[in-house]
């Protein structure tokens, strides 16, 4: 646990970076320090490992003071991610990974092997191994950097901005696949960002810094949203508070889903059966789910409006697939999105589960809502 | 002038002063300058660039050395220094001051840009995982300040050898002998073929250079790639062609192919 106990900075001009900072970041949970820009997130986050250092208060890792320890022994404990990677642009990839194990003492050998399984695990194909760094692209470099701040297996990791720079689509690839890498590894993490989006999608919890340097609110995402403390975290926290707090509402066994009928590509419309009346289920519409061979949905196709053949080029690719797992703010958009409105639900393996309806996704919320008052 | 006729004449390939003796004495001079200012530039560079103190001092001492008159220097010196030494020497020293406050400078400058430019993503990674500031040095600054390093050893190398022929001006050997000595006897061939055998040396040491920097700098900053990655990006061009000693059949990479391409 990284602990934060009156924790000030006033630099000689006295500028207030940081007011009277007290928080936690709780053990393998990523924190994230949001805030506009000034606000002394980075700052608080460079006092962890002592980049610099704070005029009052203590920061202590595990309840030992962060003062107590030396610098470099203390930040050989903490890894550190940065937002441009910050890679060496003499090395190459895997050397860059084994570089700190190395400058500690270990062998090539096993460094570079240590090094070629983090890159693995951080998504990196080992072929990009042996290249330097400007060969990469910015997502690429950002995995490495990952991969390098791991390599010591620090028990806390910091990270500066580690996904802004590059663009939105690399940006959620990063950041789906460190969630994962996080589930595995299970770090004390601190993250800081500007983009609330990207705190209330990564954070365990999330603290809200508001200029001046002092905390707004520290909550879950889910409580941030539904709860802000002030005007200023709920004007922070922006536009469609209630949509993106169904995010954070997961989808349970209870929703219902309807049968959908399923084609395939070069199947004929002729051939394919019709409504069962007797379960309710099927083609009402003529709009059926066009499924790949292994059972995943691919879009839609209206089989009054294709000739003898469905082909790939009479597909409606337009609804999002939502997974049965989800969140509901997942199942909603799929409905939203779809052109019969049946937003589509695939389970974890990927196959067509059915689909649901708008409807469905309010009625089970309207439900779960009742719950939380009657417990 | 028959120039090709001078250099094919073998009284010029043998004895005391021919050409491979004076091509010897011209590198001699020239490497011995070299040797004292990279001894003295080098750890000057590295201390101006590691504490960041002094760095209007090479400015400074940059563009005096670079405004000093070789020639009128070289003369100065000899007439200061002769007469306390008896010997040669009195003509060697002079000689190899002025070659190295001709050489300090570009190697100076060249040394502390390349160690303050380091990039800096890499410094700040470098410390705030916990690189003592010595190893931030050698580790990360000074392996990234090759370059521009070497860059300014080829410059103040360039300078000394074509600088050395002054040296024959005070009586000394070298391929100045051939210019000095042809001028005073009107032997303009002569003349010819030494400014030509300068040059030839300069262009062999670039070359060399040039090999020097492949060997010691890491492609990784030149952005030359290795000879390994340059065999696969001929047979498959394109950034995403697999790299190492990796076979073909590597599986895709789980990164998107958006990223790999990008």
């Amino acid at each position: 646990m990284i602990t934060f106990e009156h924790v000030s900075k006033v630099y000689p001009d006295g500028t207030h970076a940081v007011h009277d900072l007290t928080f936690d970041a709780p053990s393998g949970r990523l924190t994230v320090l949001v805030g506009p820009s000034g606000c002394g997130k980075t700052t608080s986050m460079r006092m962890i490992n002592r980049l610099i250092d704070p005029t009052e208060g203590v920061v202590s890792l595990d309840g030992e003071d962060t003062r107590s320890v030396d610098a470099i022994d203390l930040r050989r404990k903490i890894g550190y991610v940065i937002q441009s990677a910050g890679l060496f642009p003499h090395r190459t990839v895997v050397d860059n990974v084994a570089a700190l194990p190395r400058l500690l003492g270990a062998g090539k050998k096993e460094a570079r092997a240590d090094a070629l399984a983090l890159l693995e695990k951080v998504g990196l194909d080992e072929r990009y191994a042996l290249r330097y760094p400007y060969q990469l692209s910015g997502g690429q470099q950002q995995r490495v950097g990952v991969a390098r701040a791991l390599a010591t297996d620090p028990p806390f990791l910091l990270m500066d901005e580690p996904f802004s720079a590059v663009d939105p689509v690399v940006r959620t690839q990063l950041q789906d696949s460190f969630l994962q890498l996080q589930r595995d590894i299970g770090k004390t993490i601190v993250m800081v960002t500007h983009d609330i989006d990207e705190a209330l999608k990564l954070g365990d919890r999330v603290a809200v810094f508001r200029e001046g340097g002092t905390l707004a609110q520290v909550a879950t995402p889910a409580e941030l949203l539904a709860h802000p403390a002030d005007p200023f975290v709920a004007d922070f926290v922006g536009a469609s508070r209630g949509y993106r707090a169904l995010g954070f509402v997961e989808a349970t066994a209870t929703v219902r889903l309807a049968e959908e009928v399923t084609v395939r590509v070069g199947a004929r419309p002729a051939d394919v059966g019709g409504a069962d009346p007797s379960t309710g289920s099927g083609q009402r519409d003529g709009w059926s789910v066009v499924v790949d061979d292994d059972g995943a949905p691919l879009g839609w196709v209206d089989l009054k409006a294709t000739g003898e053949v469905v082909e790939e080029r009479h597909i409606d690719f337009s609804g999002t697939v939502a997974r049965a797992d989800g969140s509901l703010r997942d199942l909603l958009d799929a409905a939203l999105s779809s052109p019969t409105g049946r937003g589509l639900v695939a389970g974890p393996d990927g196959r067509l589960r059915g689909s649901v309806v708008a409807d469905e996704v309010l009625r089970h919320l309207g439900r779960g809502r009742e719950a939380e008052v009657a417990s | 002038m028959n120039i090709p006729g001078w250099f094919l004449d073998p009284a010029h390939w043998t004895g005391a002063d021919s050409i491979p003796v004076q091509v010897g004495y011209h590198l001699l001079y020239s490497g011995i300058a070299l040797l004292i200012a990279l001894a003295i530039a080098v750890p000057l560079g590295v201390y101006i660039g590691y504490t960041g103190r002094g760095e209007l001092l090479v400015a400074g001492a940059a563009n005096a050395l670079r405004a000093l008159p070789t020639f009128g220097l070289l003369v100065l010196v000899v007439m200061l220094v002769a007469p306390h030494i008896g010997s040669r020497l009195a003509f060697v020293g002079p000689t190899i001051v002025v070659l190295v406050l001709l050489a300090v400078p570009p190697i100076l400058s060249g040394t502390v840009a390349g160690i303050q430019g380091a990039d800096p993503g890499a410094v700040g990674a470098a410390r705030a995982t916990g690189y003592t500031r010595p190893q931030i040095l050698w580790h990360v600054q000074v392996p990234c300040a090759l370059p521009l390093f070497l860059s300014g050893v080829r410059n103040a190398t360039l300078q000394i050898v074509s600088t050395a022929t002054v040296a024959a001006y005070v009586s000394l050997n070298g391929l100045g002998r051939y210019i000095i000595d042809g001028r005073a006897s009107s032997d303009y061939t002569q003349m010819a073929a030494g400014a030509i055998l300068v040059a030839i040396v300069a262009l062999v040491l670039e070359l060399g250079f040039l090999g020097l920097g492949r060997v010691i700098v890491s492609p990784g900053l030149t952005r030359a790639a290795a000879p390994t990655f340059r065999r696969n990006r001929t047979a498959r061009p394109g950034p995403a062609s697999a790299v190492g000693p990796v076979s073909p059949a590597t599986p895709v990479s789980p990164s998107s192919p958006r990223e790999a391409t990008s």
